[in-house]
């Protein structure tokens, strides 16, 4: 479905992906984890068209999609939960749900039944519906990660890409939010998934990529990497 | 008291002008943080278009309320497309290049250069604007007013609520209030943000443009007309915020009737004091603006 090779990006002068190959199956789940400032957000940042890649190529469903700007590439089917949620602050939650169909309201993509899909987010999110009406600025930060999720998954997208949906969150929350992307394995919605909880990530997770310093030092089915004396000792705290 | 009245009265008329002309500013502000500084400019071309637009429909034997309902359209697409003009030669690059004055610059010769356009399509004179209304002034109470002036107010109201309207039951209004929150979050739900910009300086130049019909008909057209009204409403949108919507309508008030009541009881030299008082102790003391407030952001 997504597949990625020698994808190298970065911001101005500083070069962040030294040439990055991974590839994300239909109906896969797949996860890319590693220390902070690896570059994992820097990938789908590059993925989705909010910075422009250098070189390499990035093709969803067989088409290069390098280098295209954000829009277009959210056309195409790539929904970005990004990192800090970056939800509407002055748009009640409804509306903040139905912009990200908005290329399903527009003609920009398959139209489907819009209000169905509204109705399931509410109760993949119960929380949203109870504060619907509410301005996303005034929500808490729990809150506001499942709402970014949801306005995200509100494209029927064909690529899901979410940015640390735990970071800042109670453990409590945490908990749910994994909970919530294991749902969406459930219904074969295909997903990468960027995290600093390892464990985990690789818990749910199909196939792993671990990054280091902008490059892929090791990747492998999850169970793989889960029981990888290297990837524990650096990524998974186990004590020993 | 009877006199006082007055004064308010005309200064609420005057006032919603300076409010639609600040209402365009903050338009542009809100998506690019970028303004367009010959928004005079864009209020009187609207005005000398509708003129020229409003003689041709006289012309064709058409009484001149029909002319005027005719004529509008017209100027409103005008509006549109000078505003969108504007916005790709004179801001698209500066906003692309992270420039920080250069929009400032370039909008400013534009106005420039649509000023000197003017006076070479219509001349340097003032002309004369064919009212749609009866001139005769109504009384109502202990005031008198032009029928026209009514309409001002109305048509000032209709078009902000219009606006409004569809920034929050619209899809496309929705984008473009998404856009002004977050303009690289907007561009992950399929948005382009680039058009919604130039959407946004379009109908920021409408509202000049509408603004210039309105008051036409009380004043008088001619190439000069813009450049303080311009300025003015530049003030209005400092001092209520160019952020709040209800800061436009509010603070053209403000400087609407504090011009008429200096300009009868101390002197009409003094008449743009208070409003420039004003506009120093807002940037001084509450620089967002009367009714402004810092953005909601939670991280």
């Amino acid at each position: 479905m997504l597949t990625i090779e020698n994808l190298v990006a970065g911001y101005g002068k500083v070069q962040v992906l030294h040439g990055i190959s991974l590839e994300v199956p239909q109906g896969r789940l797949v996860t890319l984890i590693g220390s902070n400032g690896a570059g994992k957000t820097t990938t789908l940042r590059a993925l989705s068209g909010m910075i422009q890649p250098q070189s390499g190529s990035i093709r969803l469903d067989g088409k290069d999609i390098a280098g295209l700007p954000s829009y277009e590439i959210t056309r195409r089917g790539m929904a970005h939960s990004p990192e800090g949620r970056r939800v509407f602050p002055t748009l009640p939650v409804t509306d903040n749900l139905l912009l990200g169909a908005f290329t399903r309201f527009t003609g920009m993509r398959p139209k489907g039944d819009t209000s169905a899909d509204l109705d399931r987010m509410f109760e993949l999110f119960p929380r949203l519906r109870e504060r619907r009406t509410q301005l996303a600025g005034t929500l808490s930060g729990g809150e506001q990660q499942m709402l970014a999720m949801a306005r995200a998954l509100m494209l029927n997208p064909e690529v899901l890409l979410l940015d640390e949906p735990s970071m800042g969150l109670a453990p409590k929350l945490v908990e749910e939010v994994f909970t919530t992307v294991a749902r969406l394995k459930e219904r074969r919605i295909t997903m990468l998934l960027v995290e600093q909880f390892a464990a985990a990530a690789l818990e749910v997770a199909d196939y792993g990529y671990v990054m280091e310093n902008g490059r892929i030092s090791v990747h492998g089915p999850a169970e793989q990497l889960r029981n990888d004396p290297a990837v524990r000792d650096a990524y998974l705290g186990v004590a020993h | 008291m009877n006199v006082l009245a007055q004064l308010v009265i005309s200064g609420v008329v005057v006032g919603m002008i300076y409010g639609v002309i600040a209402f365009g500013y903050q338009l542009t502000f809100a998506t690019s943080k970028t303004l367009n500084f010959g928004q005079g400019e864009a209020l009187m071309l609207g005005a000398l278009v509708g003129l020229t637009t409003i003689n041709f429909l006289i012309g064709q034997s058409l009484g001149a309320f029909t002319a005027y309902l005719l004529m509008l359209p017209v100027v409103l697409a005008f509006g549109l497309l000078q505003g969108a003009v504007v916005e790709f030669l004179g801001v698209r690059q500066a906003i692309r290049t992270k420039s920080e004055a250069g929009w400032i610059m370039a909008t400013i010769a534009l106005g420039i250069i649509f000023k000197n356009l003017a006076e070479n399509i219509w001349g340097r004179d003032a002309l004369r604007f064919p009212s749609p209304l009866p001139e005769a002034a109504l009384s109502i109470g202990p005031v008198r007013i032009q029928p026209m002036e009514i309409a001002i107010v109305l048509g000032a109201v209709a078009l902000m609520i219009a606006v409004e309207i569809f920034n929050r039951r619209s899809i496309y209004g929705k984008a473009v209030v998404a856009t002004a929150n977050d303009r690289d979050a907007a561009g992950l739900m399929g948005i382009n943000t680039r058009l919604v910009i130039t959407f946004s300086y379009a109908l920021s130049s409408m509202a000049a443009a509408f603004a210039g019909v309105l008051v036409a008909p009380i004043t008088l057209t001619g190439a000069t007309m813009g450049a303080v009204l311009g300025l003015k409403a530049f003030a209005v949108a400092i001092i209520g915020g160019l952020s709040s919507g209800v800061g436009v309508v509010v603070g053209g008030l403000i400087l609407g009737i504090s011009e008429n009541l200096t300009g009868y009881y101390i002197s009409t030299g003094y008449k743009d004091v208070p409003g420039l008082v004003l506009l120093l102790l807002v940037l001084t003391f509450k620089p967002s603006g009367l009714f402004g407030s810092a953005a909601i952001k939670k991280v």
